[in-house]
């Protein structure tokens, strides 16, 4: 009996070690990879070329990976267990299609790749507040109408962006807007991050603090009025404070797929269990798969390729992996 | 002195009453059994005492001798604090340990932020240990049978607290026993202190032997109030006749000498 109460804690404890050396692992191989090649003895000999690409180029594009893929494990987690539904994911009340045709907009008819970020998440909060401003309509509350309202948002942003890829000139602007969409984190300098990532940083740490009302959220409304959620309400704040923090980082790297709906699967089916370690560990794991992800796209061809071909090629045999293991235990 | 009233109840769904004009009082320490068959508003007035369901009219809760309280005007967070709801069915369906869920009773009583302290933990362990469930702490509440889901949601219930206890057949999933022993530990529980319950029960014989009063509810509004352990025999039998078809009410004494009602249904006329 006593092996069996200390186990689950004792399991979330060690995934969550295990995953955060293979992390420093990964992040250490990422700040030595890509076109430039760095050395250590160049970096401590003071190489300027190699000091300069470290430092603008090589850490903001880590950082990002892993507070990227930490913010869409982490939101992942709290929209499937908010929705109660495992399927559940950012892009459902129409954060990605958001953020695509604010990048559109901003390719068109701005210019620099600031501008471009901000434009995206401009998109992405304006679908986000639009889907959540819809479903308030309803006066019930219910969360079906918030997906709704969320698909119906999505496919408006679906259209817009369509629009502005007809008036696109295809040589240049067609093609870096479906790049765009592709996602990477080529680009990423140190220049243009630091807004989004505090934002960001802000954001996961109230979701952190909030981590039990995120949990009383999935059970139902009326239950959970009656444990002392003011449901409506603290709904709306956690699922804008979870799409925050996905806007910040798609409009930094375009669409990168599969990290938010998978991450959090694979912390629940490794720990069996939904507390603040699993959102943790959720996080944790979208953060080693996007920045695992990121140095294959640098290093496999020698062009840089999307970032979502590798989230989905590393994310899905394990996350079948997980199925079939599961499957044999139970 | 009523701890709770409420006064011309009226809600439902869209824009039909289920409810209609509902008053009743409940005395402190009393537990109110709510009988009626399928559809007669059992549950639409329990969600409405809760205030999840909208609805006309007032509930008073009388907090102590000098204050009483409009459950209407509360915040949430408030209401919470002073009324445990047991739905028919607990809506988790994550998973999650089955002292995360007793501990989730402890939220009316914790800031947002807050984390449950090491007595809440002690409170929630001994109130499993009441439900029978000492031991199960560590384990994951949806791989619990359907009974032991109900016995931990009483659990919450009773670590929560609260004044008034609504209950939408706690016991539905219960075995013989447990039922029992359930009803046992409710009547006892409301017995301390200063609370009342409030439960629409599935089996019309607990009902019968664990409940002070019986509203028994047709078409949304009150048919008759029943006191089991005073009213004569034939009285009831016309009235529960009414919901259960034709019945026929006896009283005997168990083994300890402890008398009960016991209802036979009578074959139809």
């Amino acid at each position: 009996m006593k092996h069996s109460t200390a186990l689950p804690t004792m399991r979330i404890k060690a995934f969550c070690a295990a995953g955060t050396v293979l992390l420093i692992v990964l992040a250490a191989v990422s700040l030595f990879t890509g076109k430039y090649p760095l050395s250590l003895e160049g970096l401590l000999s003071g190489d300027p070329m190699q000091l300069r690409v470290f430092f603008t180029l090589r850490i903001s594009r880590t950082v990002v990976g892993i507070l990227g893929g930490f913010a869409l494990g982490t939101a992942g987690f709290v929209y499937q267990t908010v929705f109660r539904n495992p399927l559940a994911s950012p892009d459902v009340i129409g954060v990605s299609s958001g953020a695509s045709a604010g990048a559109a907009a901003g390719i068109l008819f701005l210019s620099g790749a600031a501008a471009v970020t901000l434009s995206a998440f401009a998109g992405a909060l304006a679908a986000v507040c639009l889907a959540l401003a819809l479903s308030s309509l309803d006066r019930s509350g219910k969360n079906s109408t918030i997906v709704l309202a969320g698909i119906a948002v999505h496919s408006l942003a679906q259209t817009a962006l369509m629009c502005l890829k007809l008036t696109a000139d295809p040589e240049r602007e067609l093609a870096s807007i479906e790049y765009w969409i592709m996602g990477s984190l080529n680009g990423i300098s140190s220049y243009s991050i630091s807004g989004n990532l505090l934002l960001c940083l802000i954001c996961l740490i109230a979701l952190f603090l909030l981590h039990r009302q995120i949990l009383l959220l999935s059970a139902e409304e009326g239950e959970a009025r009656m444990l002392g959620v003011s449901v409506g309400r603290m709904r709306l704040a956690v699922l804008l404070t979870s799409t925050l923090t996905v806007a910040c980082v798609v409009s930094l790297s375009g669409l990168i797929s599969f990290v938010g709906l998978l991450a959090p699967h694979g912390a629940r089916l490794l720990t069996k269990r939904n507390t603040a370690g699993t959102m943790l560990l959720g996080g944790i794991l979208g953060a080693v798969l996007l920045t695992g992800a990121d140095i294959l796209a640098r290093s496999v061809a020698a062009t840089e390729l999307p970032v979502s071909i590798f989230t989905s090629l590393l994310g899905a045999p394990f996350l079948i992996y997980l199925i079939i293991k599961g499957r044999q235990k139970a | 002195m009523s701890l709770f009233s409420a006064v011309s109840l009226t809600a439902g769904y869209g824009r039909q009453p289920v409810v209609k004009d509902l008053s009743f009082e409940v005395e402190a320490g009393c537990m109110l059994g709510l009988l009626g068959a399928n559809g007669s508003g059992k549950t639409t007035l329990l969600k409405a005492v809760c205030g999840i369901l909208p609805h006309k009219g007032k509930c008073f809760l009388e907090y102590n001798s000098q204050e009483s309280i409009i459950l209407e005007e509360l915040a949430p967070r408030k209401l919470s604090g002073l009324c445990s709801y047991i739905p028919q069915r607990s809506g988790i369906s994550i998973d999650i340990s089955v002292l995360d869920v007793v501990l989730m009773g402890f939220n009316p009583q914790l800031g947002i932020l807050e984390y449950p302290s090491a007595k809440m933990k002690k409170a929630a362990r001994e109130a499993l240990q009441m439900a029978g469930l000492a031991g199960k702490e560590e384990e994951n509440y949806q791989h619990l049978s359907e009974g032991q889901k109900q016995l931990v949601i009483l659990a919450r219930t009773l670590a929560a607290d609260g004044m008034l206890l609504l209950l939408d057949e706690p016991e539905s999933a219960l075995d013989f026993r447990y039922r029992y022993q359930m009803l046992e530990l409710l009547k006892e529980w409301i017995g301390k202190g200063r609370r009342a319950g409030i439960a629409a029960l599935h089996d019309p014989l607990l009902a019968l032997n664990y409940c002070d009063k019986l509203l028994l509810l047709a078409k949304g509004e009150v048919r008759a109030v029943l006191t089991p352990g005073e009213d004569p025999l034939d009285k009831m039998e016309k009235e529960l006749s009414e919901i259960y078809g034709a019945v026929s009410l006896q009283r005997c004494r168990d083994r300890s000498g402890c008398e009960r009602l016991v209802m036979l249904k009578e074959a139809e006329k």
